[in-house]
């Protein structure tokens, strides 16, 4: 095959999974931005043991979201909307359990890291 | 079109111009004339399908180009043609009978039948018979799940039985037998193949075991009640189609589904025989070979086989310092790591410093033990082994390896053994001797002791005068060494700890050198020169610039020494200065940490990722398959973290980072699997003229030269228990009225 022949492949247009372009990426973003800001009353009663405030959950969201923001790829924004859509319900409807809607919480996250270094791996045997 | 084409082609066309064709060159012609003439395939049609084989090959192996998998008990691709089990029976078109396809040759334009209505027949006759026989105990034996004659009673056999014990006669009953420590046997599942009997008179070379009596009443055993005398004895056991022939350590242990198989790599000898380690919930069960035709092809050594459960006593598991009282206490890492640190901090720098390897050592550790110490300043970093200070010594790879290769010598024609027992140094590499010896009509020359090597050879004396008689060509033997077109001459290791190493070394290297000479009119790559060494570290330890010189630490009297594994008791307390702090990095409570002041324990070689260079140069890696015991760490770690704490930097942190370090001093080492070309012979003979010879009278006596010996040379094999049944079965058979 010869090369002008196989530019237009590459150069292709990939199929949307959603959006077509990033005003309609953006507008599905914040449509979920938005159902995550008006359940944090519920959220609040509903996983009580986590003890979080109106505005620290707001953070919690807050967070949540600007830790893809650098993310261009259209298709990649529209399944992480997806996932976000199925974490929205799970939390909704209290599927989840108290110890593990606090994993949307970097603070209430308290899983043991392992050392980076590698006399503190040696002591710890790896 | 090259510059070259188009001159021939220019050429050509003023030919055609000139003649009116392309005449025949003459050159070419000649040329074409010189290659042998290739004997011509034969056609044979396996199930219809035709394919050309060499003239001399059975109807089994056509069979197999084919693709077709005859089942086979008695027939085995490295032992004689027996013919006696019928399993391979096969319909060849416009014979009366089905025959034994693996001793019928082929001939032109036969027909084989693999798959007729007959050979099922014929087959299923065969099983059945067999089966008359053979014990129904397939649940308690331990061949089950990779045995023969279960896979193929499956895939040949009838789905019925015929067999009804009208008389209520029972089956064949056959006495077990008592063939030593390490193999079991079970009579009464025997199939008569005879590869046991086969394996013993080709290959190992010990005919203890024998056949008595005819047809169904023949019996496999060693005629009086004696031992399997054999350093290769456990090699019948994966022989063994059928459950016949076990091993004792490893009976009831297991079901082959139930282990965990890891490659590795053997090393307890310098020649890295392939090994499958299998295990289950950490625990290595036992040792398997795997083949490897460059190496052991599929033979290993009873050490090999066996040692195996030294693995699991006298491990060193955790940290100890000495206390007060002089005793040894178990502690943390981080304790035993900051008072190490500290020992050597007090020293200032590395002068005062020592370190020895043992033979246990893998390259990573090795290369990380050694960066450690020249970091600290200490350049006294020896290795156990020792090597002659003489010409190039270790600064040429040649100079230090078995250069011929291991395969090589099925291509030798004469292998002249200098102070060296490969029986017991190295026994598979012996084993290749023998098979050269039966095979090629390979000549052995022996000077050293005489022992019984498994086949005969020319004793040439235990003298050191021989040597440079044979150099100046004044011994009778000189005329057969000289009219050798692919010699090899084999200096043991064992031969460097004598005081006069350097003169035996160099006259070796000159005689080697001189054959070589006369060996390059037939072949000029054939390298004469090889040095057969004992321990597996060895080879990586000198690639990487370990010091082979042990008496140096003794003479610089240090005051730090660090103890790699060393167990061969080279250094005793009383060598060293008294407040000599001893620090001994290694697996096994043994010689090393008896003397030491601290200990580190480390990983044994079915516990780590390590590259090993056997005697040729091979690199070859083991790898994990357990865990090591409690705190014991993997070896280049320790040196690492110790590093850490002394505030040296290693700059690695993985087994990548480390295989690149090895890689910048020793690229060979990171070559798996293959040898790197190693020369300059000739330069180093250069060298070796300025050296004076001075010969000690002593006669040249390799260390171990019986089989008693054999058994327990290491840690490892002084810890197990399977070594030491060994050492008290041979030792009760040399006493006993059957003695050879």
């Amino acid at each position: 095959m010869s090369l002008a022949a196989r530019i237009p492949q590459t150069l292709k247009q990939v199929r949307p999974v959603l959006s077509t372009d990033h005003a309609e990426a953006k507008r599905r973003v914040l449509n979920l931005y938005k159902i995550w800001l008006r359940q944090i009353p519920y959220i609040r009663v509903d996983y009580i043991k986590n003890n979080w405030s109106e505005i620290r959950l707001r953070d919690v969201i807050k967070e949540n979201f600007m830790r893809n923001k650098d993310i261009t790829d259209l298709r990649v924004i529209d399944l992480l909307v997806v996932r976000g859509q199925m974490d929205f319900v799970e939390t909704a409807e209290i599927w989840r359990q108290q110890h593990n809607a606090a994993t949307l919480d970097s603070r209430k996250d308290t899983y043991k890291k392992k050392p980076a270094g590698f006399l503190e791996r040696f002591y710890e045997g790896h | 079109m090259s510059s070259v084409q188009l001159k021939r082609l220019l050429v050509a066309l003023n030919r055609v111009k000139q003649h009116g064709y392309i005449p025949k060159c003459k050159q070419s012609t000649a040329a074409a004339a010189q290659p042998k003439k290739e004997p011509e395939k034969i056609e044979v049609f396996v199930d219809g399908k035709p394919i050309h084989v060499e003239p001399n090959t059975t109807v089994l192996q056509a069979c197999a180009v084919a693709g077709v998998e005859i089942p086979r008990y008695c027939y085995h691709e490295r032992l004689s043609i027996a013919g006696n089990c019928r399993m391979c029976l096969v319909e060849i078109e416009k014979t009366p009978k089905p025959v034994a396809s693996c001793a019928m040759p082929v001939m032109k334009g036969m027909r084989i039948l693999t798959d007729s209505p007959l050979t099922k027949r014929a087959r299923e006759g065969v099983m059945e018979f067999l089966l008359v026989n053979h014990p129904l105990d397939c649940p308690i034996c331990d061949q089950g799940g990779e045995c023969d004659l279960q896979d193929q009673s499956m895939a040949f056999g009838n789905d019925r039985s015929r067999f009804t014990d009208n008389e209520f006669s029972g089956k064949r009953c056959v006495e077990d037998k008592n063939i030593g420590p390490l193999v079991k046997t079970s009579m009464n599942r025997c199939i008569h193949c005879t590869r046991c009997v086969r394996f013993g008179s080709e290959v190992a070379g010990v005919s203890d075991l024998g056949t008595t009596g005819r047809g169904s009443d023949m019996i496999i055993g060693t005629y009086v009640e004696r031992l399997f005398m054999s350093e290769l004895s456990g090699n019948v056991i994966d022989l063994c189609p059928v459950g016949a022939l076990t091993s004792k350590p490893y009976a009831f242990t297991a079901r082959p589904w139930e282990t965990r198989k890891t490659e590795s790599v053997d090393v307890m000898d310098a020649l890295g025989s392939n090994i499958v380690i299998n295990t289950r919930g950490g625990d290595v069960l036992r040792v398997i070979p795997r083949t490897n035709e460059e190496v052991n092809e599929e033979w290993i050594s009873d050490k090999t086989r066996f040692a195996y459960d030294g693995l699991k006593l006298q491990r060193l598991t955790a940290p100890m310092l000495k206390n007060r009282d002089g005793y040894l206490v178990p502690c943390d890492w981080e304790d035993a790591l900051s008072v190490v640190a500290e020992r050597i901090g007090r020293l200032g720098n590395g002068s005062k410093m020592a370190a020895l390897a043992g033979r246990f050592c893998d390259a990573e550790g090795l290369i990380a033990l050694k960066d450690l110490m020249n970091q600290l300043g200490c350049e006294t970093v020896c290795v156990e082994e020792r090597f002659p200070n003489v010409g190039a010594s270790i600064d040429l790879r040649s100079n230090y390896l078995f250069n011929g290769t291991i395969a090589g010598i099925e291509q030798a024609d004469l292998v002249v053994l200098i102070g060296t027992n490969p029986r017991y140094e190295a026994p598979v590499l012996n084993a290749r001797i023998r098979k050269a010896f039966i095979h090629n009509d390979l000549q052995v020359a022996v000077i050293g002791p005489k022992i019984d090597l498994t086949y005969s050879y020319e004793h040439l004396g235990d003298n050191t005068n021989i040597l440079s008689d044979l150099a100046s060509g004044k011994h009778a033997f000189s005329k057969a060494l000289n009219g050798a077109k692919r010699p090899l001459v084999i200096l043991g290791s064992a031969m460097f700890e004598r005081p006069d190493a350097a003169s035996l070394y160099a006259s070796a290297a000159q005689l080697s050198e001189k054959l070589r000479d006369v060996s390059s009119k037939e072949d000029k790559e054939w390298r004469v020169f090889n040095v057969l060494h004992r321990n597996a570290s060895q080879v990586a330890a000198l690639d990487l610039g370990y010091k082979p010189d042990v008496k140096s630490i003794i003479d610089l009297k240090p005051s730090l020494l660090y103890l790699f594994g060393a167990d061969e008791g080279l250094i005793k307390r009383e060598d060293l200065p008294k407040d000599c702090y001893i620090i001994y990095q290694g697996h096994h409570g043994d010689r090393g940490a008896k003397i030491a002041d601290a200990i580190l324990p480390g990983a044994a070689y079915t516990e780590k990722h390590g590259i090993y260079a056997n005697t040729e140069g091979r690199a070859q890696q083991t790898h994990v398959a357990t865990t090591p015991p409690g705190k014991a760490r993997e070896d280049w770690k320790i040196i690492r973290a110790l590093a850490e704490v002394c505030g040296a930097s290693l700059r690695y942190n993985d087994i990548d980072e480390i295989r690149e370090r090895i890689e910048q001093v020793a690229p060979n080492l990171t070559r798996l699997d293959s040898i790197e070309q190693a020369n300059y012979f000739k330069q180093n003979i250069e060298l070796l003229k300025q050296h004076q010879s001075s010969f000690h009278n002593q006669p040249l006596t390799p260390p171990i030269n019986n089989l008693k010996d054999f058994y327990m040379t290491d840690s490892i094999s002084r810890a197990s228990l399977t070594m030491a049944k060994c050492v008290k079965a041979v030792d009760q058979q040399l006493k006993s009225q059957h003695r050879n």
